[in-house]
């Protein structure tokens, strides 16, 4: 590929687009929280645009190679928001801006009406607005959700366009997914449950849209569909939750409803049991749409997408909304800021709930072989640690302990960062990967002759191994995102697993007992999570090529590796800088801008850091933290590389860490699992321990007998009935036929009749 | 001047031979030219109560009821018309295909 350099030239039309963020700041004097309503309209505007002239101009040559069909668009609108985003970001951050209002920019009036009571009188006038509310959780899900969206479309960008089965129909993938990071946009923004839910709903189609982009594959149709409905569920007791909610507060606003969550409408105190329900509905609606147990089963078929989906979907936007959504639930636990006591339950459960899911997912992620199924339960497993992480901050709020529940709160919202731009790096770097073996694949049956492609599998890894040495962008990228992804110490992950592990612990040292159960699970899942992490790695990147193929693998695609090169620089230092820039306190609403502890310089700041990942001060919790190490940088990469890894062959060579690593696994011997492959265990992880066999057993003796009923209920008495009436008024119909005589004359006499009636009767009545 | 009932009654004279006419001849046109008669009689009520009232809507009203006879007339030539391009008769007790 000659015009990998002369690619970027296709960028130079977006400058005028981009330049009207910095425009309005710097000539224009706008305050930059008046700019947030761009990181929604630009990707509204576009999303049309990009749809009608790709319907317009399909298969015309400068829309194709000029305009990448649309990607070039999307790429300009998601960058309008990005630049307005990280505009906003900046003035909170160094202070010009201030969280004190929670500045609640009102655009307008939406709806507006007044409330009819049992008594006949009204009340007074209840508005549903639509406008900004802005808090350290909105400005980072706001950095995330902009930043990776314009850095996977960039991806998209060369992922979609060279991929030869999307022939012409790009337009409609990048107008999807500009409209998916509409969803993520307002959501984030949105300053009331109304809109968010609003939002909430767009992302769900679009999520259906875009996993059924191969909407010609049975496979992939299936999957839209399944997370479609698995996300409706949820969705259904969302919307109770929020029923419940407004009526308790008369409002849905967040400035009604957080202003003061212990007393409703009209001063009444506000009943926990009440409460409790609305939340676990509430929970529910999250659970769903960031696939925890049980309602998971979504999210791993969602991977019949095209890559840039998943990292859309698993990194910067949908998956987030759920922990976004309890994120923003902590007013209403806090006791120390008019918080409703009694709901120290919900946090459990919630906790609960993330660590069965951590521990399921991880443990199915074992035996996985295709490389994005592998990456999704690692999703679903780091999501459960945040909910893990949020459910202990609820517990800890609830019962007081506020500075336990603001660390953990902000470890969850911290790792949700660490996370999404991992997991956004490590899907995209999969993407490459699956790309460049499927080219190498195409070439090689080329020049074999055979043009029988569809037995091979590009996603397997059984088809891969020896990667190291032909994608090194790739492959220390995917080491990187790995790493953080495990919690190696220093990377990424590891600030803020270590402080999601060890709260929770220390809920259960501080007499909580029923907290031991999610203190184990995510414990163990440390260690699991490293054995997966690392086998994934090791089966792709190390070891001998497991197929022919891989000797035509070249990584020379445009476009792809420039995002993958940004979020390794994040991963691998991000989270160690952002965490001396007290990151954790930020996000927890404790202090409002980042800046390093103390006065005495960077390498006290590192000195303090390190000593509370590593040495705190509680015995316990120190025992905790060390037992996380072990477990995830000892126990689980070793056996993965006993299992899975392999030297670089003599002559090839890697980047410097890569290489190393990579000798490294070839130095703990080997290991035949093969025995341990065929048994009962592994069977039921193969396939998913069984959830979807028993949700479609569910649904085949109650949801489908009762659809039987349904249909036979229309067919025999509404169709009944209708079909009995309409073959009255036939029978009817012949009788009264009889009478007519089909002469001009009768009906003119007829008609007289009928006025002279008419007459008669309005005399009638007159008098 | 004239008692208007006496013009009321001429009316009534004019709509009863129109009417009796629209129901006993079997030709169209004749049928057609009947209910003119019998617009023609309403027209006459309505201009002689606006001479006799001197109020200009009764003449307005001839004016707009004269000019909706004329469509009307020319829709019912065309069905006429057509009727015997297909039927090959204008009579009204031939034309009977509504009968069961």
């Amino acid at each position: 590929m000659s015009e990998t350099k002369n690619e970027y030239k296709l960028l130079l039309p977006l400058v005028p687009i981009l330049a009207i963020i910095p425009y309005l700041a710097l000539v224009q004097g706008w305050e930059s929280i008046d700019a947030a309503i761009f990181i929604v309209a630009a990707p509204f505007v576009a999303f049309p645009t990009i749809l009608i002239l790709g319907q317009v101009y399909n298969k015309n040559k400068t829309w194709k190679n000029t305009w990448k069909e649309g990607g070039i668009l999307g790429l300009g609108a998601l960058g309008v928001s990005l630049s307005a985003a990280i505009w906003i970001l900046f003035d909170y951050l160094n202070g010009t801006a201030h969280f004190a209002d929670h500045s609640v920019s009102h655009w307008l009036e939406w709806i507006s009406f007044d409330v009819l009571q049992s008594d006949y009188t009204m009340t007074e006038t209840r508005i549903l607005g639509m406008g900004v509310w802005i808090d350290s959780l909105t400005l980072m899900l706001m950095f995330v959700a902009t930043f990776l969206c314009f850095l996977i479309c960039w991806f998209a960008i060369g992922y979609m366009t060279t991929d030869p089965i999307n022939e012409d129909s790009n337009h409609r993938f990048f107008a999807e997914f500009v409209l998916f990071s509409l969803g993520m946009f307002g959501m984030v923004l949105a300053d009331n449950f109304l809109w968010l839910f609003v939002f909430w709903e767009i992302m769900g189609l679009c999520s259906y849209l875009l996993i059924g982009f191969y909407y010609w594959k049975d496979s992939a149709a299936k999957a839209a569909k399944k997370a479609f409905l698995t996300t409706r569920v949820g969705d259904v007791f969302l919307m109770v939750g929020l029923f419940i909610l407004y009526d308790i507060y008369g409002s849905l606003e967040f400035s009604v409803v957080f202003d003061d969550p212990s007393t409703g409408v009209g001063g009444a105190l506000v009943d926990s049991g009440q409460m409790f329900w609305a939340l676990t509905m509430l929970f529910i609606g999250a659970v769903g749409k960031s696939a925890q147990f049980p309602l998971h089963v979504w999210l791993p078929d969602a991977m019949e997408g095209p890559t840039p989906v998943s990292a859309l979907i698993h990194a910067a936007t949908m998956v987030n909304a759920g922990l976004y959504l309890v994120a923003r639930m902590m007013p209403f636990v806090d006791v120390h800021h008019h918080g409703i006591a009694g709901l120290e339950d919900f946090g459990i459960m919630v906790a609960y709930i993330g660590g069965i899911t951590a521990f399921m997912a991880a443990s199915i992620a074992f035996v996985q072989n295709d490389i994005k199924k592998v990456l999704a339960y690692s999703t679903m497993s780091q999501l459960a640690y945040i909910f893990t992480g949020l459910g202990s901050a609820l517990y800890f709020l609830n019962t007081g302990d506020y500075h336990a529940g603001y660390f953990v709160l902000g470890a969850s919202l911290f790792h949700l960062f660490n996370h999404a731009m991992a997991k956004g790096m490590l899907f995209m770097a999969s993407g490459s990967v699956i790309h460049e073996v499927h080219h190498a694949h195409n070439l090689l049956s080329l020049s074999h002759g055979d043009g029988d492609h569809h037995d091979f599998d590009p996603q397997d890894m059984r088809n891969m191994g020896g990667l190291a040495s032909k994608m090194p962008v790739t492959a220390t990228a995917m080491m990187f995102g790995s790493m953080s992804i495990i919690g190696i110490p220093l990377i990424g992950g590891f600030w803020s697993k270590e402080g999601i592990i060890a709260e929770t612990w220390a809920a259960y040292f501080h007499g909580e007992s029923a907290m031991l159960v999610p203190a184990i699970l995510i414990l163990a899942t440390a260690g699991m999570t490293g054995f997966y992490m690392s086998r994934m790695w090791f089966m792709t990147f190390a070891g001998k090529p497991k197929n022919e193929v891989v000797d035509y693998v070249y990584e020379n695609t445009p476009w792809i590796k420039e995002p993958l090169l940004i979020l390794t620089l994040i991963t691998a230092i991000g989270g160690f800088a952002l965490a001396l820039y007290g990151v954790i306190d930020f996000l927890s609403n404790e202090s409002t801008h980042l800046a390093m502890h103390g006065d005495h310089g960077v390498v006290d700041s590192i000195i303090t850091q390190l000593e509370h990942a590593f040495l705190p001060e509680d015995s316990q919790i120190r025992m905790v933290g060390w037992v996380t190490i072990f477990l995830a940088l000892f126990v689980g990469p070793i056996m993965a590389a006993r299992i899975h890894g392999g030297s670089l062959k003599d002559g090839e060579t890697a980047t410097p860490i890569v290489g190393w690593l990579v000798n490294l696994s070839g130095k703990f011997g080997t290991q035949d699992v093969s025995s341990l492959a065929e048994s009962d265990l592994a069977e039921a992880l193969q396939n998913r321990l069984y959830f979807d066999d028993l949700y479609e057993g569910i649904i085949a003796r109650t949801v489908i007998p009762f659809a039987d009923l349904c249909a036979w209920f229309d067919r025999n008495v509404i169709d009944g009935i209708i079909k009995q009436i309409e073959s009255n008024s036939v029978l009817g119909s012949v009788q009264i036929r009889r009478i007519t005589t089909g002469s001009a004359r009768d009906y003119i006499l007829m008609a007289t009749v009928g006025a002279l009636s008419i007459v008669a009767l309005l005399l009638g009545v007159s008098n | 001047m004239i008692d208007p009932s006496w013009i009321a009654g001429l009316g009534v004279i004019l709509f009863g031979i129109g009417l009796l006419g629209a129901f006993s001849r079997s030709n169209g046109i004749i049928v057609l030219m009947c209910i003119e008669v019998m617009l023609n009689a309403a027209n006459l009520n309505f201009v002689a109560g606006a001479a006799h009232y001197g109020d200009v809507n009764g003449w307005v009203f001839t004016a707009i009821a004269i000019a909706i006879a004329a469509a009307e007339v020319a829709i019912g030539l065309a069905i006429f018309l057509s009727l015997y391009s297909t039927q090959e008769t204008i009579s009204l007790d031939e034309a009977s295909t509504l009968k069961n």
